[in-house]
């Protein structure tokens, strides 16, 4: 009797052409992307999306065109990050404009499309309490057109804020065709650092692209009272940590009230702080990628 | 997934899709040798994950709208949140929306190009509509598994229709059972 590899097609779905088609339609939107980044760190709350949203002022703001996607579909941020929430995409002959913020940065994030603050992203399915079992390609389809049905015209850079997870890092960077290269985002503290070194290594796995290197944020301190400066975080070394795993130490941001309020009225800290000691690491990094976008 | 018929060694041809209905599609396959003709039905969470796929069992007729997937598969979305998109209907169960049938000639690319979608639903389902159903026989049907029981009903439907029956008896049931194994 006939086995699988003794048949051609599929009898009539044609499936393995419907997913070579989504791919070329990926391809297609991606080659008018010059440079895309993914933003990762394995470890939540080490303020990698705020790091995403400012770096893309800082580059817009020396003239590159860039846009953001919000690739943490259920732990969307960028929109309030970049001032876009509750905006609304349209539709357009080339696929859906995304809205622009600042600097005309292009963002695309789930938070748009969510009724609420409160509303969770949720999937039509037979049932939600397994939902496990294909909650992970929902996402991964979500991202996908967003990447290929975005009209996001003609780009310099595009950055991918990455959700939390080591497990999601090759799942997702693995989607984006011609990946540039990964930055990692890391507090200087020794659990922050133990699990950014397995997504160090994850991003190496995967052999997607390169890590440009390693960023760390919420470095320093210091009081406006007194002009004090010290470690938020005693203990972590980041840059022993980059010499070890031989990443390129892009530079340290220090910790900034300022940044988080800026952020929270979504108004980028770049543009109103640039003078400040977290602005000016952030724009000395982003300087470092031109450069390096510029080398390659 | 692929079928062969074990008596010909043929592969066989997907020839008709039905549903979701209650969270399970009806695909039947046909041997192109001896018209065999079999039916493979999922269940809620196999049809789930054919969905998480973003492919489409019976192939596509039309290119896919930008953001078509997450338009359908979103549970909740922000009124105007997409201004000018098309709507894509949620896959809910048993909605002629949801429901993408195609014909063999369309699975063998015979077709002259895109057809409406609903058309055949609509015209199997005005057909069904001139069908009485003897007591005995919805007995029978109510004993099949409730998840199943609206494809087994368009599947005897439509069996009925294609040879010319008006009333669906226990002897349709039984001749429905030897021809397509229900």
């Amino acid at each position: 009797m006939k086995t699988y590899w003794d048949i051609v097609g599929d009898g009539g779905s044609n499936v393995a052409a419907q997913v070579e088609a989504q791919t070329a339609r990926l391809r297609g939107r991606m080659a008018h992307v010059r440079r895309k980044v993914a933003v990762v760190s394995g470890k939540g709350g080490v303020g990698k999306s705020t790091v995403t949203a400012n770096l893309a002022v800082a580059l817009a703001m020396d003239g590159l065109r860039i846009g953001v996607l919000d690739a943490d579909v259920n732990g969307p941020s960028m929109a309030k990050l970049l001032g876009v929430r509750g905006r609304s995409l349209k539709a357009g002959p080339d696929g859906i404009l995304p809205p622009e913020g600042p600097m005309g940065i292009k963002v695309v994030s789930m938070d748009l499309l969510l009724p609420s603050d409160e509303t969770p992203v949720a999937w039509h399915g037979p049932a939600q309490q397994e939902s496990f079992i294909w909650r992970g390609m929902m996402e991964v389809n979500t991202l996908r057109e967003f990447l290929a049905d975005t009209a996001w015209g003609e780009l310099d850079l595009l950055l991918a804020d990455l959700p939390p997870g080591t497990d999601r890092i090759a799942h997702l960077t693995g989607l984006i065709p011609d990946l540039t290269g990964c930055l990692v985002v890391t507090v200087p503290s020794e659990v922050s650092h133990l699990i950014v070194k397995k997504a160090v290594s994850a991003v190496r796995d995967a052999r997607w692209a390169p890590t440009l290197g390693l960023v760390e944020n919420m470095g320093r301190f210091t009081c406006k009272h007194c002009g004090a400066s010290e470690a938020m975080f005693p203990g972590g070394d980041t840059r022993a940590m980059a010499a070890a795993m031989a990443l390129p130490f892009l530079g340290s941001i220090d910790f900034d009230p300022r940044l988080a309020a800026a952020s929270d009225r979504g108004v980028p800290f770049l543009l109103s702080h640039p003078d400040t000691p977290a602005g000016e690491a952030l724009t000395r990094i982003a300087r470092t990628i031109q450069a390096w976008m510029e080398a390659e | 997934m692929k079928f062969v018929c074990v008596l010909c060694d043929t592969p066989m041809k997907l020839e008709e899709t039905v549903g979701p209905v209650e969270g399970s599609l009806s695909v039947t396959f046909a041997c192109p040798s001896c018209a065999h003709r079999i039916a493979l039905l999922t269940n809620p969470w196999e049809t789930q994950l054919v969905r998480a796929l973003d492919v489409k069992i019976g192939g596509r007729n039309t290119p896919p709208e930008s953001w078509e997937f997450v338009k359908a598969m979103l549970a909740a979305r922000r009124e105007g949140a997409l201004e000018g998109a098309g709507d894509v209907a949620a896959p809910e169960e048993g909605s002629a929306a949801s429901t993408e049938p195609s014909s063999r000639a369309q699975a063998e690319g015979l077709g002259a190009g895109p057809r409406c979608p609903f058309s055949a639903v609509a015209n199997r389902a005005a057909e069904a509509a001139s069908l009485t159903w003897d007591p005995s026989a919805e007995e029978r049907l109510e004993r099949v598994p409730d998840f199943i029981r609206p494809m087994a009903r368009q599947g005897i439907e439509r069996f009925a229709v294609e040879r010319g029956y008006t009333r669906i008896t226990e002897e349709v049931i039984d001749e429905v059972r030897g021809t397509l194994g229900f």
